[in-house]
């Protein structure tokens, strides 16, 4: 089997992948003197829907908020360690906060449409990064978004109703439809669904799927049935470690850690 | 475990009686007591009231009674004078606007500023520590101090025309941009957090997260903020007697440079003049002043129910 070393060949068999979409190395998160996240390695790739699981205060949200730099709005947040997005340090000086943010796309616990209009809301990003050129161009950006984001059908009679009148469901993917406006390489979703019904929640799954491939999507879930069913690759964090890392199936049918098994079997968490 | 753990286990082991509810019940006396309590609380809370309404009421019944017929519309469009028959209060009224126009002009801009910077950008130190004390402060400093400040600065410093609307403006806004400050901030804090982090997390820059998205949702608080330090100011007396301006002006000022006076420190002068057609014209004046003061509050009752936004 695999040895403890996550990092070089991350998984059996996935010695195809040429390039990894993000990788991180050694990341270690602080929050003044109490540190969040330890040494932690991962590798994202394109074609697969990276699940992070774990028990509460695990460190998985502060993990994925590291990888487009949402922490540096925390002043007492401190990283270390190396995150690539395409081979370039996402923490060297050279790069660019805001354009990371463009190409790292994020999805919230909470929905939180702009309490602007439905179009307004899908517009905002490729206006701020001058992607449309017209008010043509931007109409076929905002028609686009809301079919990827499966919210076209129901919303395409009242664009210019508020994003904030729609249902909890019907916001997330509105919010998911604003992530994809700007066509960013990776989205981040954190805990889409805890704030959803199970109906909305398996809208959103389903929208996960028909995604995957074309941006590399993380998710972070309390939801381990989620998590096994919309991921193919899981992370297991806990108390800031990372676990163990793998093919979600191996993850649920055969931890190779004590740790795992006890937190998939409901042993806690 | 550890002590919390093992008084847990002995409350749970504690027996307990069920509560008594029968009608002779220690509960059931408590509750008339309760009962009692909260009738004697509702009828003290309305008498409070009563008491309030009361006297506004008396003091506009009195200030109509008095006033309502030296209302016309030549007392309307006219100046100060001498005579009480021929008096107008078109000058002061004037002198008001050109002096708030002054005091919106530099307070809002400013006052608005300070609020995004310190909520939005300033770093959590010990130097906005003392900046967020100051202008708390500033907020609480009465307003004569204000006047001498005026005086001491605009006038003998910087030499600027005595009475003008253009250095009562300037010591007004100086009083008014604290107000301004705290209620922005206010305003500013409410917009949540979750906005923010959505416009940053599809790449927009911070000035853009601001100017896009906190100050439009902020800007009806900032607003009524903004009214109600200015009908504050609208009303202020004794800062503008300090500046000069409270000089007989026979004609209404034509610029913001020229002499000029504004409505509250008329009415302040007209209420010491001997001759009796007086008394008639300082109840009409307050009448403008109230009605002016009231349609700015209304204003400010209006901004805040039409845009406030519910979370």
């Amino acid at each position: 089997m695999v040895a403890l070393d996550m990092t070089t060949d991350t998984v059996p068999g996935d010695a195809a992948v040429a390039q990894h979409k993000m990788t991180t190395r050694n990341v270690n998160v602080y929050y003044g003197a109490k540190q969040a996240i330890k040494d932690v390695s991962i590798d994202i790739d394109m074609d697969n829907v990276t699940a992070f699981i774990g028990p509460s205060g695990c460190g998985k949200s502060t993990f994925l908020r590291t990888l487009n730099r949402m922490n540096d709005t925390v002043a007492s947040a401190r990283v270390t360690g190396e995150i690539t997005l395409d081979g370039e340090d996402i923490y060297a000086s050279s790069m660019d906060v805001v354009q990371l943010r463009a190409r790292v796309g994020m999805v919230f616990q909470k929905p939180n449409p702009f309490p602007k209009s439905i179009y307004d809301n899908i517009a905002y990003g490729p206006r701020i990064h001058g992607l449309a050129t017209s008010k043509a161009d931007l109409d076929v950006i905002v028609e686009s978004s809301l079919r990827r984001a499966g919210l076209w059908d129901e919303v395409k009679d009242r664009l210019r109703d508020s994003g904030t009148a729609l249902s909890g469901g019907q916001q997330q993917r509105l919010c998911i439809g604003r992530a994809i406006a700007v066509e960013p390489e990776v989205i981040l979703m954190d805990e889409p669904c805890s704030a959803l019904d199970p109906i909305a929640t398996a809208k959103i799954e389903e929208l996960i799927h028909a995604l995957r491939g074309r941006y590399a999507i993380v998710i972070v879930t309390h939801n381990m049935q989620q998590a096994a069913r919309v991921s193919q690759r899981t992370a297991f964090f806990h108390l800031g470690d990372l676990v163990e890392y793998g093919v979600t199936t191996d993850i649920f049918t055969n931890p190779r850690e004590e740790r795992t098994k006890d937190y998939i079997t409901g042993r806690y968490g | 475990m550890t002590e919390p753990a093992s008084a847990i286990a002995i409350a749970t082991n504690m027996e307990r009686k069920p509560t008594d509810w029968s009608a002779s019940s220690k509960m059931r006396q408590r509750l008339a007591s309760r009962n009692r309590t909260e009738k004697m609380f509702q009828f003290t809370g309305l008498a409070a009231v009563v008491l309030a309404v009361f006297f506004l009421a008396f003091l506009l019944w009195s200030m109509l009674a008095d006033g309502v017929h030296g209302l016309s519309w030549q007392f309307l469009t006219g100046t100060d004078s001498s005579d009480p028959e021929t008096v107008g209060i078109w000058g002061a009224l004037k002198g008001s606007l050109l002096t708030m126009a002054v005091t919106l002009g530099l307070s809002f801009p400013i006052g608005v500023l300070t609020a995004l910077y310190l909520e939005e950008f300033a770093p959590r130190n010990m130097w906005t520590d003392i900046v967020e004390v100051s202008i708390n402060n500033l907020a609480a400093v009465p307003s004569i101090i204000f006047g001498l400040l005026g005086l001491a600065v605009f006038l003998n410093f910087m030499h600027l025309p005595r009475s003008a609307p253009v250095v009562g403006g300037l010591t007004l806004a100086l009083m008014t941009m604290p107000v301004i400050v705290i209620a922005g901030r206010n305003a500013i804090k409410s917009v949540p957090p979750s906005i923010r982090d959505a416009a940053r997390g599809i790449g927009a820059s911070p000035v853009q997260v601001v100017f896009h998205h906190v100050l439009p949702l902020a800007l009806p608080g900032i607003m009524t903020g903004t009214i109600i330090g200015m009908a504050r100011a609208l009303g202020e007396t004794a800062p503008l007697l300090m500046i000069g301006m409270r000089a007989f002006i026979p004609t209404p000022p034509s610029s913001f440079t020229e002499p000029a006076t504004v409505l509250p420190v008329q009415i302040f002068l007209w209420s010491d003049e001997i001759s009796q057609g007086f008394v008639e014209k300082t109840s009409a004046a307050i009448i403008v002043l109230l009605a002016v003061l009231m349609t700015m509050n209304s204003i400010a009752i209006i901004l805040r129910n039409r845009f406030e936004q519910k979370w």
